[in-house]
């Protein structure tokens, strides 16, 4: 994308504290002046250094760089960068429970400080070194005793709701996040809930009798209220203990995936499995990429190969179990240069929001350096009807690299794809695939898995 | 049922002014739940006090927030 020398970052508009630009490729935050007591707070009270000890916030330092807004700039800073943006609409059960646990440890640690969090956006909180980390530096603010907790309805919003969603009715409700920016609303939420989710404290008043309270009372002042009745700090950290325990308590179990057991079923010897992995391992140490979109990753065995070989890797699966069991193991096992994120490739991320440019399209967030495609070609091609020039352009559009796996007609998983339709794809040859992949890219490497009618390809975009 | 209960605890704790708040349901019933939560982490805190003078030493408490 051809960029202007100092561009402002849309999606960072709403907050009069500050905004993010990009200078020369770098990305700064402009803290504005309104908010420097607030700044000047979070770096003195110790706040900061407890935040970055815990890895619960994005590291930065004070630039020199000039503001883009000088007339009401206070300071710009350069946080570390986060190598790839995600969405929770992209992230499994576990990444979205996670980030909410995580908003409301750094809400903790803040109310010990004197602060409090005055946003709780799930698009605030980035997975950084595997964790996930808070990316918006300016989101505290100073915290005055009796006062209630600003984003505490946001909070509701954009983790319980999902959350209780994805656990009580069903894990693939994470999607109703794409189509309300800021978050689920806690009326359609309650409507959707089953019955037995009122039995839960937690739910029931985060949620249910929330909902309520926002409906009769949308339209009432509280501010002569509040000098009669307040709420105390104890309240307040009732308020977050009691969301914490919520959250904590909400689980989903994985149950049979629909690739659960792929990696045993498919048709490859140990040896041509193995082979697979050589040839992968190979040419990734050749191109040495620093990013590596692994689509179809399944529980990610390549992905992880792609890590080894010092990329970080976005694994993309479309199935919420298989991309949960991948979060978990990198989660058990500290990993950090992988992240396992849910996405339909037939119908990818869309850009959101304001002017639709609020939050990214999948393709935004690109060019990957390399781009896998292991046996996933097939699904596209034949399950989705996908032509194979199509597939090659989208292929050419996401990365410079493309390692593919060809799955030909005669091999016994297209073979199965194709039991119970009309053979419609009769263009579906290996010969078709390279003269149409040929268009887009050159193909540097090829190589037949041994005992297998499958083909790997190692090619560079035109 | 929750229609009655939820007039009742906010009863005489909103008076409908004309400006539109869509906040302002969520911060009422924090105001509303705020004694619940509140006499909840005292009875937390005096039952760990308790807890303590049966217990010389609690090695094994995980402090979440362990971190100054």
């Amino acid at each position: 994308m051809p960029m202007s020398k100092r561009q402002k970052v849309e999606g960072s508009f709403r907050d009069p504290s500050g905004f993010i630009f990009i200078d020369k490729g770098v990305l700064y935050r402009q803290v504005n002046r309104i908010y420097a007591d607030d700044y000047q707070r979070l770096m003195e009270s110790g706040l900061y250094s407890t935040l970055i000890k815990a890895g619960l916030i994005i590291p930065h330092q004070e630039a020199e760089r000039l503001p883009v807004e000088p007339g009401i700039a206070y300071k710009v800073i350069k946080p570390d960068p986060v190598p790839f943006i995600s969405y929770p609409y992209e992230w499994t059960f576990g990444a979205l429970k996670d980030a909410a646990l995580c908003t409301l440890s750094i809400q903790r640690r803040a109310l010990k400080k004197g602060m409090s969090l005055k946003d709780a956006n799930a698009y605030n909180i980035q997975f950084y070194m595997g964790m996930p980390t808070l990316i918006d530096t300016l989101s505290f603010e100073t915290y005055r005793e009796g006062e209630p907790w600003v984003a505490y309805r946001q909070f509701c919003q954009h983790f319980l709701a999902p959350l209780s969603l994805m656990a009580f009715c069903d894990v693939r409700l994470n999607q109703l996040m794409r189509v309300y920016i800021d978050g689920i609303p806690l009326d359609l939420a309650s409507k959707l809930l089953p019955l037995r989710s009122r039995w839960n404290f937690g739910i029931a008043t985060h949620i249910h009798l929330h909902a309520i309270a926002q409906k009769r009372y949308s339209g009432s002042s509280v501010s002569n209220t509040r000098g009669s009745r307040s709420m105390d700090k104890n309240a307040f950290l009732g308020l977050i203990d009691s969301l914490e325990a919520t959250v904590r308590k909400l689980n989903w179990t994985p149950s049979g995936t629909e690739w659960g057991d792929y990696y045993d079923k498919t048709n490859y010897t140990e040896t041509a499995f193995a082979q697979k992995q050589r040839l992968v391992s190979n040419w990734l140490e050749k191109i040495r990429p620093s990013i590596v979109w692994d689509l179809g990753a399944n529980m990610g065995v390549f992905s992880q190969l792609a890590a080894e070989a010092g990329a970080y890797t976005i694994s993309f699966d479309i199935d919420p179990a298989a991309v949960e069991h991948h979060y978990r193991k990198l989660k058990s096992e500290k990993q950090k240069g992988i992240q396992p994120l849910i996405l339909d490739l037939t119908n990818p991320s869309p850009a959101i929001g304001w002017h639709q440019r609020e939050r990214q399209s999948l393709f935004e967030r690109g060019p990957a350096d390399l781009v896998m495609a292991l046996a996933i070609l097939h699904h596209l091609a034949i399950s989705n009807n996908v032509p194979l020039p199509n597939l090659a352009e989208l292929l050419a559009d996401v990365g410079n690299w493309l390692i593919l796996e060809f799955v030909p007609k005669n091999d016994s998983q297209v073979e199965r794809l194709l039991r119970n339709r009309v053979d419609i794809f009769d263009t579906y040859t290996r010969e078709m695939f390279e003269l149409c992949f040929k268009e887009k890219f050159s193909i540097v490497e090829s190589s037949q898995l041994d005992q297998s009618e499958r083909w790997l390809y190692l090619m560079k975009k035109k | 049922m929750y229609i009655h209960l939820i007039d009742i605890l906010f009863s005489g704790l909103a008076d409908d002014l004309a400006y539109l708040d869509p906040g302002s349901g969520s911060i009422l019933l924090q105001l509303i739940i705020a004694g619940l939560l509140g006499l909840g982490i005292v009875l937390r805190s005096q039952w760990s006090k308790i807890k303590r003078l049966f217990k010389r030493k609690e090695e094994d408490a995980i402090d979440i927030d362990a971190d100054e």
